[in-house]
């Protein structure tokens, strides 16, 4: 059997529409897949990113809160305010006792860039002794000390700077400045300012960050750049950050992020700063290995492809196979020969199937068997008929003889044939039975040899030498008495001679041999064999002549009957005339 | 198992089910330059002051090389004047066959060899703020020197009118640099109609420069001077400190180191021109990566330059720009 996969065939017709159902299934899962993964991902990461910028903005808030700490106990310093309000004296005791105890807070935290406190008395007390106020700048008019005026007492926290109070140092910081009040609290003394360094905040935006490529930003209320990774990209415009979208999901609860340009954008505000931190995470920090979901979805669908393809085999193989079996044992309906499919290893609609087939195979059978014999009953009939037709002219002519003979006066002799021919009569009736004793065929030929006899007025003797073995075996019915109607017709009739036939029977191998010899005209041996051949040529062909045709039905009937090995055979009998074999099977008689 | 075509077709399908998916993913994905050595960066100097130019520079290419995934190594001689040494390690370099170098030229023809050899081998250079004299290199990306030095010019245009002196005098910092000489020339182009005494060259050396001025004080006339360079402009404004003449002669310099700003902010100095080493960085990768992926890139970008006086120079857009946050 040829083991391609063919177009059409209900195999390859399956395993296509498995491959592409599991090829649309596999590309649709990983489109939901693809999709639900990449909003897991990203939620998680979003949510994460949003608690990390939670605790920046706390570390903000608190590193503030301290600082503000500080600046309130400052404030509250009792000899700092007694200071203020009386005259400056740089060289005082107070002055230094002061300065050193802002010095401590600088030295206790080394993320204060700065503490000064600047007097409406025009005492500037510094935390650091080595610094000089720078001579250039106006401290007046720096926003801080505006703000901290402004604030009436709040702590007022400014945005990144650049700080140029101390004469050649220009360093970054976020001040907190708070206006000094006078304990009665309504006299202005002061400003003091505390600046912390800004590479703190940075620090924490920087370390506090998301993926490989994200960062955190701090814009104020007017959108102003507290601190920006490329601060001097955004400024001159080389990296734009969507302000307008980021403050737009400020106050809503539904909007967590604002996603654009593969970027997230997610806010929080800080408190005590009024700051908003911004922290940007990109996709692609995300989501990073697609490669390694794109392969195990491939193989994913190799995998169902393979089991499909197994699959496939199994159920055509459970299908196709026994529907194959099933054909080629129909087949053989062709030749004639009807096969059974019987048990056979399938599903239940295959073995139905065959189930049916069988029953079908099974009628066709019968029908079959029963139009032989049919057929067979048919020519049987036939044959009983042409038998029957023997009889009329051989009637009619006994019956002349009768009348003859009665005219005649020979009581006697119509007595003896009438008798004969009564006795021919009913056995060769013999109740319709096909079979009968040997015995009663020795009667009832006898009948028929003595009416001959009569008639012929003894132109011929007989003699009857059968073994009284045979009597009881079976035969044909009238069998014998064609063979001697032949011989008397066709042998003796011919000669001038007184002729003699010899009825003869014997058992040879098993089989019975009857034998009916006459002393007649005899044949050449070209018209035995021909007889011979002839025998076996069906009847209706031959134009054999009535006589002819009474030997040959007894070879036919006597094959019918029994098979082709027996029947009768012409030989030349020693001294000239014809010898007859009958060859039939021995079997005893039985009641039919 | 005799189906050997079922596996076969199976394969066929996965593989088939690959490419769609390959498909899908890529689109999904943005597209992202990969380089299997890194882009090579060759300044003009690598131990500077702290936040001085080429730091600053340093620290825009390192900002995008992280935005775009890639990977530098930035090499150079030690000071500006060391020629050869730049020469030697731009051949050393070429050498290691990079897929793109970022040339700082520290000489406008000496290097002009090793430009040709990296071309000749299929390196592709992209020169900064310094160029060399050939139109082999794919992008130049550098402060317009000239219109820097109209803005000089023109502020020094705007001083000199409050000053009762007219003639103005020019420090330049090198003879044979490009900088030098197209400063010099946006400087005379803005004070066209202006008296200029002349052009001196300091070597690159403050205690040049200071010498030169100390000169051009006995001159009665001058009432201006514009340096061209950071070294030029910091030994000006030393002599000027030191003879006490901020009132008497005004000075327009270039750059912003923390004396230069110091020097501005008490009045010595009344105005500088700074450029923007940070985008000059930032842009020569960002250049490289559109050249690398196969992009058309601009043969000169300007990165602009910026007039800086004590009015604006605490102004919030150009704290950062003048007082760079330290890494460090």
């Amino acid at each position: 059997m040829k083991r391609t996969l063919r177009f059409g065939t209900l195999e390859s017709r399956i395993y296509m529409i498995f491959t592409l159902m599991i090829f649309a299934t596999v590309f649709v899962m990983q489109l939901v897949s693809f999709r639900f993964t990449m909003n897991t991902v990203r939620n998680s990461t979003l949510e994460n990113n949003r608690i990390l910028l939670g605790q920046l903005v706390t570390q903000i808030d608190s590193y503030i809160e301290g600082m503000e700490q500080i600046s309130l106990a400052v404030q509250n310093d009792v000899q700092l305010l007694e200071y203020l309000q009386e005259e400056k004296d740089p060289s005082s005791a107070e002055y230094s006792f002061i300065q050193q105890r802002l010095g401590n807070y600088i030295q206790a935290r080394n993320d204060i860039s700065d503490i000064i406190i600047v007097g409406h008395n025009g005492a500037v007390i510094a935390g650091d002794p080595e610094t000089a106020l720078n001579p250039w700048t106006n401290v007046s008019e720096k926003e801080w000390y505006r703000d901290a005026i402004d604030a009436g007492g709040q702590t007022a926290v400014s945005s990144s700077y650049v700080q140029n109070i101390v004469a050649g140092r220009y360093s970054w910081v976020v001040s907190l400045s708070r206006e000094i009040l006078s304990p009665n609290r309504n006299e202005s003394l002061g400003v003091l300012l505390v600046d912390l360094k800004f590479n703190r905040i940075k620090d924490l935006c920087q370390s506090l960050v998301v993926g490989s490529k994200g960062y955190n930003f701090i814009i104020d209320s007017e959108q102003n750049y507290i601190f920006h990774p490329t601060q001097q990209l955004v400024y001159s415009n080389l990296r734009n950050e969507p302000l307008e979208s980021i403050y737009s999901i400020l106050g809503s609860t539904e909007e967590k992020f604002y996603h654009s340009d593969s970027k997230y954008f997610m806010i929080e505000t800080s408190s005590i700063t009024g700051w908003y931190i911004i922290s940007v995470t990109y996709d692609s920090d995300i989501v990073t290995d697609w490669q390694y979901v794109q392969i195990s979805y491939t193989f994913l669908g190799l995998v169902l492809f393979l089991i499909v393809g197994f699959a496939t085999n199994r159920i055509s193989t459970g299908i196709t196979k026994p529907v194959r079996k099933l054909q080629e044992i129909m087949k053989s309906v062709d030749t004639g020969e009807f096969r059974l499919v019987g048990q056979i290893e399938a599903t239940d609609e295959i073995r139905e199937l065959a189930r049916e087939y069988d029953t079908m195979v099974g009628h066709v059978r019968k029908l079959m068997d029963a139009n032989i014999k049919e057929q067979e009953l048919k020519r049987k009939s036939d044959l009983k008929a042409l038998q029957a037709q023997i009889n009329p002219h051989f009637l009619y002519n006994t019956l002349d003889s009768i009348i003859w003979m009665g005219e005649m006066g020979q009581n006697k002799e119509v007595v003896l044939m009438t008798s004969a021919l009564s006795k021919l009569f009913r056995i060769s009736i013999s109740k319709g039975r096909e079979f009968i004793s040997i015995s009663d065929e020795i009667a009832h030929v006898e009948s028929y040899l003595t009416i001959q006899k009569m008639r012929y007025k003894d132109k011929f003797e007989y003699s009857i030498e059968i073994d009284p073995d045979l009597y009881n075996c079976t035969i044909l019915k009238i069998t014998l008495q064609p063979l001697v109607e032949n011989a008397i017709y066709h042998g003796i009739k011919e000669v001038d001679h007184k002729g003699t036939i010899r009825i003869t029977g014997e058992e040879q191998d098993g089989n019975i041999k009857l034998e009916v010899i006459d002393n007649g005209k005899g044949m050449t041996k070209s018209e035995m064999a021909e007889l011979n051949s002839s025998l076996n040529i069906s009847t209706d062909s031959s134009g054999l002549s009535r006589y002819g045709m009474g030997v040959h039905n007894v070879h036919e009937r006597i094959q019918l009957y029994f098979g082709e090995d027996f029947g009768l055979s012409y030989f030349p009998a020693d001294g000239g005339g014809t010898r007859i074999t009958v060859l039939i099977p021995s079997r005893p008689l039985e009641v039919l | 198992m005799k189906n050997w075509y079922l596996f076969l077709l199976s394969l066929v399908a996965a593989f088939v089910l690959f490419i769609v998916l390959s498909f899908f993913y890529n689109q999904n994905t943005p597209e992202e330059l990969e380089l299997s050595e890194p882009i090579r960066i060759v300044l003009k100097s690598i131990e500077g002051q702290p936040m001085d130019f080429w730091e600053v520079a340093t620290q825009g290419i390192d900002e995008a090389a992280k935005e775009f995934g890639i990977n530098v190594r930035i090499s150079g001689p030690r000071f500006e004047k060391e020629i050869n040494r730049q020469i030697n390690i731009m051949n050393a370099v070429i050498d290691e066959r990079p897929p793109l170098i970022v040339l700082a030229a520290n000489d406008y023809k000496r290097l002009v060899a090793s430009v040709e050899k990296a071309d000749s081998l299929g390196i592709p250079v992209i020169t900064i703020d310094s160029g060399v004299n050939s139109d082999i290199p794919v992008s130049f990306i550098a402060t317009n020197n000239i219109d820097a030095g109209e803005k000089a010019g023109e502020e020094m245009e705007r001083l000199i009118s409050l000053n009762s002196r007219k003639s103005i005098a020019i420090v330049s910092h090198i003879k044979e640099t490009a900088t030098a000489i197209d400063r010099e020339a946006g400087v005379r182009e803005a004070l066209g109609g202006e008296n200029i005494v002349g052009t001196w060259f300091c070597d690159v050396e403050p205690e040049k420069a200071y010498l030169i001025t100390m000169e051009l004080l006995k001159n009665e006339s001058i009432g201006g001077i514009v340096a061209l360079n950071e070294m030029a402009t910091l030994g000006v404004a030393r002599a000027i400190d030191e003879s006490r003449a901020s009132d008497r002669i005004f000075v327009v310099g270039f750059d912003n180191s923390v004396r230069e700003l110091a020097y501005l902010e008490e009045g010595i100095i009344k105005a500088t021109v700074v450029q923007r080493p940070y985008n000059m960085g930032y842009l020569s990768i960002k250049t490289a990566v559109e050249y690398l992926k196969g992009n058309k890139v601009e043969t000169f970008l300007d990165t602009g330059s910026i007039l800086i006086t004590k009015e604006n120079m605490f102004k919030r857009e150009y704290q950062e720009l003048l007082f760079p946050v330290s890494k460090k």
